[in-house]
Formats: structure tokens, C-alpha cells, sequence
């Protein structure tokens, strides 16, 4: 099947199809079509194109002198602060702080959010009881408990991470229940008949059928983490990704703040691939309709 | 008086409130099905056959009556009643080994699994080959097999099917039919299937009862002695026979009659 989508994406579409009766007519299929899927060579060539377009642009405008250089640096500019930073800055140790900072706040957010997801999802009392509670809880904006985080802990690691999960748990914990909900009713009902009392039920059907959609979840909200981390290391902090930015700031190295997005950007993108091979490879039974 | 060997359905009513409304969906049901026996519930849509299968199962509870099997009342679901579902329900994170072993598994059933059970009904379900596979890599008719392999492995007394073969093309369905046969004369279980085809009840069932509807009513009881007077396992001399022909066009009144009552 793949082999026969890729040979219509390739087919060269633009070409007028001119029905002669000599040669057998060959299907041609277009450039844009719905529902295509593209080899995986091709899928990368076309993201590389993204990218590539993107740095050229902001290399040409940088030296457009639309903006003085100083204000406005261009990607080789940007690179090279970064190297300068890892090499002579111990830039390093930044970055390693705010990873810990990351991964800690999300490993608690998990083991908050996991059991309370699983059993809102399962049993509607639960859920009556939690989900008006962490629902509302939601949409209070964790930074506004920043100035009483930075009373209660001060400005060291522990507010930061305390923020962090705030950001992040809540919402973890809905969409988990979610997720478990999502459970067909009629797998429970197999497992009932087949003798399942309600404790092996929870484990292996609710638990290991949610399974795959934790992870996706997971993703998905670490990428949020990553924006609490920002603010979190920007208001009060001397070490992580966001403050060697405030310290750039100060001097005006856009350059170093570029380059500071540059790297959350990548370990973001790192981040999110890491989950998407966990999730590959856990959950090969998914078959080919997820990627 | 319920006999105290196979399923016993007795005075059973199920009313189901929905929107603030009383809707009856069976009333008064009484019927016996002897151990060792297939019974097939046959009928209109709509006229609660699904339901009265669940509350044999325990996943629904009657509003009157009492449901024993074997003696025992039936008031939650267990391992003595095994289900197979329209839709094929094999486990996706499960290769069909594994759904097979599911039921022997969760119930600590060592003895079983050390005797080859799983092994035994994966053969049974011809799926031998297949049995590391996943069930996205399956057709239907396969899945179907793996549901009833995993349920029989289980060693229900009672085997209840709520349709099981609905969405199979007809040939996967006859195929279906003759393997479930053969496997239950084997296996002398007793089975409650639900089917709205009447040459499957008539093929299947050693017993018939045809409901009617609103509310579902037992309406006739119709038994397939002739069947042992035929050759097994030919559903040509079945479809051919002059007793098929006559209960065919029996039931077929008997469903027109239905549909008028609705229209
Ligand atoms: N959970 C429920 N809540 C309310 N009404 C229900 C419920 N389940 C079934 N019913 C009603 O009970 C009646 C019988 O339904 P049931 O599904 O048992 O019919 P059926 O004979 O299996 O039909 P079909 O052949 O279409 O599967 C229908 O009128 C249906 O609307
Ligand atoms: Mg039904």
C-alpha cells in the first residue's frame, strides 16, 4: 500500500495527461491530494525545506540593515554566541539546571496527576467528588501565586519546581481522567464476564488500554512546563536557561537571549521526540494509523 | 418449578428509565434451557434480546423475576457465564495468545494454563498460525474467532453470544457457524446465542425462542428435533429438508406479523 501511494505522489501531476491508444494509460496523481501519506525520505526532505527557508530569511534580513546588529542578529551571529556560551560561559550548567528543574516538576506532577486520573476516569463518584475541585483549579493562572510561592519558599530550586508543577498537574490530572475514560465499555464488560473483579479490571484493562494516551498526554504537557520554566527562571533565579537570558538582557547580547530560545526550542523538540519513540515502541499494537 | 441443571429464566421483566419515562422493554419471561443445549434468541429488532442476554450475564439487573443457572441466582456477572459481543472485543495490547490466556489469567487458573488450554482452543479457532499476532493485523471473522477462544478457554457453563456474527459476510458466517458447532458438541457447553437471521436460529439453535416486541414478549418456543434425523454438519440437506422449509416459513409469518403490528 505504501509503495503504491508513494509512486502517485511522485508522479509528475503538472504535465498535461494526453489519452493516447498506443500506450497503456497511466494513473497520475496530484501534488496535493487528501488523505496521502508520504515515505518517510520525503516527509523529511519537505521538513528540511521548512527549515532551511526559515534561516535563510532571517539571515538575509539580518543583513538587510533593517535593525542595527547589535539588536537584530542573524542565525551564524546567534550560533556563534552559542558556542561561545557553551565553550567559555559554562553555559552547561544552565541548561542542566533547568532540565533538572523540568524533569523533577513533571516526575511529581505524574505521580499526583497518574492515580487521581485513573480513578476519576474509572468511578463516577470519584470524579464528582475531584473534578468541580481540580477543574476550577485550572483556570487560576499559576505565575499569580508567585509573589506567595517566593514568600513561602523563597527563590531557591523548591518554588521554582513547586510553580512548575502548579502549572502543570491540574490540567494533567483532567486530561488523564480523560483519557481513561475513554475506555470502551464493552472491553470492561468482557472482563467482567470473563471473571475480572474490579481491581484486576482497573489494572489490566483501564490502566493498560489508557496506556498509550498517558504518554501522548505527557507529551503534550511538558511542552507546557516548558513555558512555566521560562517565567519561573525569569523573575527570580541565578541560575537555568532563563537566567543566563535576564543576565543578557542586561548587557543587551540579544545575540546570548537568542540563543537561549534557540536551545529551549531543541530541547523541547528533544523532549517531544523522546516520548514520541517511547511511544513507538511500547505501543506497537497501535499498528501504522498513529505516528 | 426451575430445574435445577441449565439456565433458568423465570417471570422476568426489565423496565428502563430514560428522560423521566418508564420504557418496558420485556415482560414476564419464562424459559428453560436444558444444559448441553444451544438456544438461540430470535426476533425483531428492538425487542430486547440484547437485554435479556446481559441480564443473563449479570451486566444488567431484571426489574422482576429471578435468573438461575445451575441453581445458583444470577446477580452479577462471573466466569461461569462467558460473552462473546457483536463487536469483536479482543484486547488491541494483547497478541492472541495472550487474550486467550486473559480469562485463565486474572482468575489464577495455573492448572489450566499448564495443560495447554489456551494452546488447545487457539487450534480450535484454527488460528494457530496467527497466535503472536496482534489484533489490528486480523480481519473480522478472525477477531471473532479470537473472542470466542478467549471466552471458551474459560470454561463457562453457559456461552452467551449477542450476535456474534452480524457483520460477517455470509460464507466467513457459515464457516463461523460450523466451527461454533463443532467446538460446542465438543465441549458439550451450553449456549444462549442472539441472532435475527432465521436460517442461522433454525441452523444453530436446538431450541428457538422467538420474542416479540413492545414490550418483548416471549412469544413461541420452537424446537429443531428434526435436525437429528439429518446427516451433521450438511447445511445442504438442512436448507433442503422439508421440517427446515415449514419452520423457515413459520417464523417468517410470525416476524411479518411483527412488522405489521409496528407500521
Ligand atoms: N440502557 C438502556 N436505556 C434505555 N432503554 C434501553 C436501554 N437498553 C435498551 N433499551 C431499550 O430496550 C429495548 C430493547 O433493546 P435491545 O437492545 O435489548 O433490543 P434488541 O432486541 O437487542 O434489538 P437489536 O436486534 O436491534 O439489537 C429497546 O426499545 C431499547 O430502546
Ligand atoms: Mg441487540
Amino acid at each position: 500500500m505504501t509503495a503504491k501511494l508513494s509512486d502517485r505522489a511522485t508522479g509528475q501531476a503538472l504535465e498535461p495527461v494526453v489519452p493516447t491508444s498506443a500506450t497503456p494509460k497511466k494513473r497520475r496523481g496530484y501534488w496535493f491530494d487528501f488523505n496521502q501519506s508520504l515515505p518517510v525520505n520525503q516527509r523529511l526532505i519537505l521538513g528540511a525545506v521548512g527549515w532551511v527557508a526559515f534561516f535563510l530569511l532571517w539571515q538575509i534580513t539580518a543583513q538587510m540593515d533593517l535593525a542595527p546588529d547589535r539588536l537584530y542578529p542573524g542565525p551564524v551571529a546567534v550560533f556563534d554566541s552559542l558556542k561561545t556560551l557553551f565553550l567559555e560561559q559554562n553555559f552547561l550548567s544552565d541548561v542542566i539546571s533547568s532540565i533538572t528543574r523540568i524533569v523533577a516538576s513533571f516526575v511529581i506532577a505524574v505521580l499526583i496527576a497518574l492515580p487521581l486520573g485513573l480513578l476519576m476516569g474509572s468511578f463516577a463518584r470519584v470524579d464528582g467528588v475531584l473534578n468541580p475541585l481540580l477543574g476550577a483549579w485550572r483556570y487560576l493562572p499559576a505565575p499569580a501565586f508567585i509573589p506567595l510561592l517566593l514568600m513561602w519558599l523563597g527563590t531557591g530550586n523548591s518554588q521554582k519546581i513547586t510553580l512548575l508543577l502548579m502549572g502543570v498537574v491540574f490540567f494533567l490530572v483532567i486530561m488523564l481522567a480523560d483519557v481513561t475514560r475513554q475506555t470502551p465499555k464493552v472491553l470492561i464488560e468482557t472482563a467482567k464476564t470473563l471473571g475480572g473483579g474490579r481491581r484486576i479490571i482497573l489494572w489490566t484493562v483501564l490502566f493498560r488500554h489508557s496506556l498509550p494516551g498517558y504518554v501522548d498526554t505527557c507529551r503534550q504537557m511538558l511542552a507546557v512546563s516548558w513555558t512555566y520554566l521560562v517565567i519561573a527562571e525569569i523573575v527570580a533565579a541565578t541560575d537555568g536557561i532563563g537566567a543566563m537570558m535576564m543576565r543578557a538582557k542586561r548587557f543587551v547580547h540579544v545575540d546570548d537571549i537568542m540563543a537561549g530560545i534557540v536551545t529551549i526550542g531543541v530541547l523541547g523538540l528533544l523532549f517531544d521526540v523522546l516520548f514520541r519513540l517511547i511511544y513507538r515502541k511500547c505501543f506497537p499494537y497501535l499498528g501504522r494509523s498513529h505516528s | 418449578m426451575p430445574s435445577s441443571n441449565g439456565l433458568s429464566i423465570s417471570n422476568v421483566g426489565k423496565t428502563f428509565r430514560s428522560g423521566g419515562r418508564d420504557i418496558q422493554a420485556l415482560e414476564n419471561i419464562s424459559l428453560e434451557l436444558p444444559a448441553g443445549k444451544v438456544g438461540v434468541l430470535l426476533g425483531p429488532s428492538g425487542c430486547g434480546k440484547s437485554t435479556l442476554l446481559r441480564m443473563v450475564a449479570g451486566l444488567e439487573n431484571p426489574s422482576e423475576g429471578t435468573i438461575t443457572l445451575n441453581g445458583r441466582a444470577v446477580d452479577q456477572p462471573g466466569r461461569d457465564r462467558g460473552m462473546v459481543f457483536q463487536d469483536y472485543t479482543s484486547f488491541p495490547w494483547l497478541s492472541v495468545k495472550d487474550n486467550v490466556a486473559y480469562g485463565l489469567r486474572i482468575n489464577s487458573d495455573r492448572s489450566a494454563l499448564n495443560e495447554g488450554t489456551v494452546e488447545h482452543f487457539i487450534r480450535a479457532v484454527g488460528l494457530e498460525k496467527f497466535a503472536d499476532a496482534y489484533p489490528h493485523q486480523l480481519s473480522g471473522g478472525m477477531r471473532q474467532r479470537v473472542a470466542i477462544a478467549r471466552t471458551l478457554a474459560n470454561y463457562p457453563e453457559l456461552l452467551l453470544m449477542d450476535e456474534p456474527f452480524g457483520a460477517l459476510d455470509p460464507e466467513t458466517r457459515w464457516q463461523m457457524q460450523d466451527l461454533l458447532l463443532g467446538i460446542v458438541r465438543k465441549e458439550r457447553t451450553s449456549v444462549m446465542v442472539v441472532s435475527h437471521d432465521i436460517e442461522e436460529a433454525l441452523y444453530l439453535g436446538d431450541v428457538v425462542f422467538f420474542l416479540s416486541r413492545h414490550p418483548g414478549r416471549l412469544k413461541e418456543v420452537i424446537h429443531t428435533d428434526f435436525k437429528s434425523a439429518l446427516p451433521p454438519n450438511d447445511r445442504e440437506a438442512f436448507l433442503q429438508s422439508e421440517e427446515y422449509r415449514r419452520l423457515e416459513l413459520h417464523i417468517r409469518r410470525l416476524m411479518q406479523d411483527e412488522g405489521r403490528d409496528a407500521a
